[in-house]
């Protein structure tokens, strides 16, 4: 088979070009399943013509709205994942503003540590602060200026360096930078290539981040370590543990709270998985392709099936068949109670999904195992395919396939302008979601969130308890959202809160020419 | 004062100017559209609002506020017509009675000629207005005082024959959002003044009246610019443009002897009357006291000891304010005070002189940085003497307080140990809550 991930190219391609992903369309799961046709387009049957190289043939029809809000960037995102490695430091070169989510990341890397039993800290990361005559005269000596700084305030392992749309625009060479620093250090450095305008979806920046890692930090020459498992993960709280210490295997988690050590030493672990394919499947696929580390070949571990798939697919990968079958029957046995109990309270709720994509097909079928009805969700954006490619990984068949249909699954990059007529076609007694910018207008609609920060809480069979525990409380919250709905307003136009289709703009953008005068009364 | 060295910024205490979209969202009925790449609003929200105080966001702010989310395709072709199909939609489908277009770092750098594709909606009659705020040109401070000129000088607009009023103050403060305080701020000013019998535009805020207050900026008799340097280019560009005059307070009033005589201050220029003036001073004092006194219970024999020295990391407005009042009314004594806001050059001198004497005796030791690796390496070097440190700071100071087994009240941007809503640390009810805030922090573990 064809190696399909490169890393002795400088960067990897855009998730649009790669893997055909989208960020609007609005329709029912299956057919985006059907849309998707994953088998064909998979890199590792080299694609369908244009899926892998221009894209052209095979794309998935988009609806194109002239309206956009503001969300993350693909900068953004290599920060959180580049910036949060305990040892090694990120010089964003770029104007003061592109460093301005960083303090998220950081009460995200504080409580990251935390879970992890590590003091907690602040994240280190540097910003070249450029100016307007930087703009003009380039800016490469002030990034050799911040690496040296960095170098010596901090003593990193590494350092990373990323682009933001001004560098970009003006031509700044990180990787002659990076390789130059890295002579005279005498550590890696890694250049991302970032900028927020490259890829029409942030999570383009969890792909660069990680080639980075691959290619700077990854250690070439593994020494294989039977019992190490990696976990591509964000800060989330180590469950992963409680399942997989009973097959005998450690967990090593990357990117974010790893140290340099803990991401070098993945090439050497026996294999890889993830709480998600959207973030974790590039990396997987890499380490597979590049270093023989094998990814596991199965559905995400959410819910009794999925979970289920996935233990056997690890035990059978490490040899632990009996053990994981042991493990499974005794899980079942001991979490089948409160399960119940949950199912009876949860009973006739309605649930609403608003999150990352392969997340989101996993807290569907966590509801769905407790008995929530979910008729509507909101992926951030929709991978037909996923570097991993296998038929195992095809996350919303399996959805689809184990739960059934949702009749409104929408793909859209949180544009909370198109939440009133999404809710309204569907009942949500509550909005699970991640990313900023949508719950609060949910809010405002009577409808309370669950704000999941830890990603691995629905994780596993603990997982369906910890969701449905945390539902019961949220739905108590419902009181707050009335108060809210009875007293506060959207910032939308009348007009626009009437619509009924929140893709009317795309599919009839003559509207916004015929209605002008009216809209300005 | 020499030109300042160019620093790198690790833990940046202020966001860029496309920050100033926080500007246009603290004015009711105002709607920010971002001309530029994908996330840069949304990284502002965080250092800005979320990130300090957890303030949030209500009308176009947050991940409601229009973008254009620039891609390469804007990059090598231009992003006139998508910013065009963005400003169209936004017209219909945002509830708002005034548009500010802000253009960021790639429109900028690809050279978008964005005042021709307003140009039609503004004959059209579209309240629209433009701010080139790209964020290599100045940090959310500076975006603010652009995007309030260009309201003024594109929304205002040209007046003849205004009948001023002699009562009317236009009000300039802190930024909104940045400031983490602002919105109890302005209720706490604006009551103060009402009182004495001005009316005030606040232009921000659930005080404001919104747009048609930013109309009446003409009718004003002055402009009050309570604050160090922030908005003195404002009240200069008015005073050009309606010859309208201003009063510079450079120091944000805390406590009742700097609020009285703020307030003194403020009547004597306006030349009104003072009688109401003095009788709510009278009013206020004797309630300020009343509980002044109980604290000096606490304060006298507490015995498990509280801190006696004090550092401070901020702006420059709650810098000097909040400094003022611990050395000249609570006694704490000043160790060293870091203004990162980055205040332009050519007023440091100035500022710096508003530290020369906090007290009678007591003498400040400012600096301005704004690396904040530099700050905390900075606060490191401090001697505090025995007692337990005081940092007023934020919450990249978390680890230094730490590391001075410090009690760190956070007061400025980033603040993510603390909900504030309606709180004030300024005039007379501000300057209690602030006590109480500083002594619950001391006594607390």
């Amino acid at each position: 088979m064809a190696k399909n991930i490169q890393l002795d190219l400088e960067t990897v391609e855009n998730r649009e070009m790669r893997l055909g992903s989208i960020i609007s369309w609005d329709g029912k799961a299956s057919e985006l399943v059907e849309l998707s046709r994953y088998e064909e387009r998979a890199l590792r049957h080299k694609g369908c013509p244009g899926a892998g190289k221009n894209g052209e043939g095979c794309r998935l029809c988009e609806l194109n709205m002239p309206f956009n809000q503001q969300s993350m960037c693909a900068n953004s995102i290599a920060a959180c994942q580049a910036g949060n490695i305990r040892d090694c430091v990120l010089i964003q070169h770029s104007p003061v503003g592109c460093t301005a989510r960083n303090p998220e990341f950081n009460l995200a890397f504080r409580n990251g540590l935390e879970r992890r039993g590590i003091e907690p800290r602040n994240i280190n990361i540097m910003t070249t602060n450029l100016l307007e005559n930087d703009m003009v005269f380039g800016a490469s000596e002030k990034l050799k200026k911040a690496a040296r700084e960095a170098f010596e305030r901090y003593n990193p392992k590494a350092i990373f360096f990323s682009m933001s749309c001004s560098t970009a625009i003006i031509g700044e060479d990180l990787s002659s930078i990076a390789s130059e620093m890295e002579d005279e250090l005498g550590i890696p450095v890694a250049p991302m290539q970032c900028e927020g305008f490259r890829s029409k979806h942030w999570s383009t920046g969890f792909d660069i981040s990680q080639h980075a890692v691959l290619r700077h930090i990854v250690n070439k020459h593994p020494k294989k370590q039977p019992d190490l498992i990696n976990i591509v993960a964000l800060w989330g709280t180590d469950y992963f543990t409680d399942m997989l210490k009973p097959l005998g295997l450690r967990v090593n988690y990357i990117m974010d709270i790893a140290s340099f050590d803990e991401l070098a030493q993945t090439s050497e672990a026996a294999c890889t998985s993830t709480f998600c394919h959207t973030l974790g499947s590039y990396f997987a696929t890499a380490l597979e392709e590049v270093y023989g580390v094998p990814q596991v070949r199965a559905p995400q571990p959410y819910g009794f099936a999925g979970t289920d798939a996935w233990l056997r697919a690890i035990a059978k990968q490490v040899g632990k068949e009996k053990e994981a079958e042991e493990f499974i029957a005794a899980e079942h046995e001991r979490v089948k109670p409160k399960i119940e109990e949950l199912r009876e309270k949860l009973k006739g709720v309605n649930g609403f999904v608003l999150t990352g994509s392969s997340y989101a097909h996993g807290l569907i079928s966590v509801l769905r195992d407790l008995g929530v009805t979910v008729d509507g969700s909101v992926v951030f954006h929709h991978d037909p395919v996923y570097d991993g490619g296998y038929e195992e990984q095809n996350t919303l068949k399996t959805l689809v396939d184990n739960y059934g249909d949702i009749l409104h699954f929408t793909v859209g990059k949180c544009q909370p302008f198109q939440l009133p007529a999404l809710l309204s076609r569907v009942k949500a007694d509550f909005i699970i979601i991640r990313h900023n910018g949508l719950a609060p207008n949910a809010a405002r609609m009577g409808i309370p969130s669950f704000a999941i920060g830890d990603e691995h809480f629905p994780v596993g069979y603990d997982g369906l308890i910890r969701v449905g525990e945390a539902v019961l409380e949220v739905l108590a919250r419902k009181k707050m959202n009335q108060v809210l709905r009875r007293h506060v307003e959207l910032p939308y136009s009348d007009w626009w809160l009437s619509q009924k289709d929140p893709f009317i703009l795309a599919k009839h953008p003559e509207i916004l020419d015929e209605e002008a005068e009216e809209g300005q009364e | 004062m020499a030109k300042k060295p160019h620093t790198t910024i690790t833990h940046p205490h202020y966001a860029c100017s496309i920050g100033a979209a926080y500007t246009v969202s603290a004015i009711p009925g105002a709607i920010p559209i971002i001309n530029c790449g994908p996330g840069c609003v949304d990284q502002q929200y965080f250092t800005m609002s979320f990130c300090n105080g957890f303030q949030g966001s209500v009308g176009a702010g947050g991940g409601d506020i229009p973008g254009t989310n620039s891609g390469e395709n804007e990059i090598v072709f231009g992003g006139a017509k998508k910013l065009d199909g963005v400003i169209k939609s936004a017209l219909k489908i945002m509830k708002g009675e005034l548009f500010v277009v802000l253009s960021g770092c790639s429109p900028q750098l690809v050279g978008d000629d964005v005042a021709s594709v307003i140009k039609p909606y503004r004959e059209q009659g579209y309240p629209i207005v433009h701010a080139e705020v790209p964020g290599f040109k100045g940090n959310n401070l500076w975006g603010h005082e652009e995007v309030v000129l260009a309201i003024i000088d594109q929304f205002v607009g040209e007046t003849k024959g205004v009948h001023r009023r002699r009562k009317l103050i236009n009000l300039w403060m802190g930024a909104p959002y940045f400031n983490t305080f602002w919105r109890g701020d302005i209720i706490e000013i604006k009551r103060i003044l009402e009182a004495a019998g001005f009316e005030v535009n606040v232009f921000f805020g659930s005080e404001s009246a919104g747009v048609d207050e930013w109309k009446s900026i003409p009718k004003a008799a002055f402009n009050l610019v309570l604050s160090p340097w922030l908005n003195l280019r404002v009240a200069k560009h008015l005073e050009e443009k309606y010859d309208q005059p201003y009063l510079h307070i450079p120091v944000l009033p805390v406590g009742e002897e700097a609020t009285t005589a703020f307030l003194r201050q403020v009547v004597e220029f306006a030349g009104i009357d003072n009688t109401k003036a003095e009788k709510f001073i009278e009013k206020e004092s004797k309630r300020y006291y009343y509980f002044f006194d109980h604290f000096a219970d606490f304060f006298a024999e507490y015995w498990f000891g509280f801190p006696s020295q004090f550092a401070i990391v901020g702006d420059a407005a709650y810098n000097i304010a909040l400094s003022k009042f611990l050395a000249d009314q609570i006694g704490l004594i000043p160790v060293g005070q870091i203004i990162s806001d980055n205040t332009p050059v050519k007023y440091r001198e100035e500022v710096a002189a508003l530290y020369d004497e906090l007290s009678e005796g007591v003498y400040g030791n400012v600096e301005f940085i704004e690396d904040g690796y530099l700050i905390e390496h900075k606060i490191s070097e401090y001697d505090f003497g025995s007692s337990t440190p005081l940092i007023l700071g934020s919450s990249w100071e978390q680890d230094v307080a730490k590391e001075k087994n410090a009690v760190l009240v956070e007061v400025g941007t980033i603040a993510t140990e603390e909900v504030v809503l309606n709180r004030t640390y300024i005039g007379y009810t501000g300057a209690l809550q602030f006590i109480e805030k500083v002594y619950s922090a001391a006594v607390s573990g």
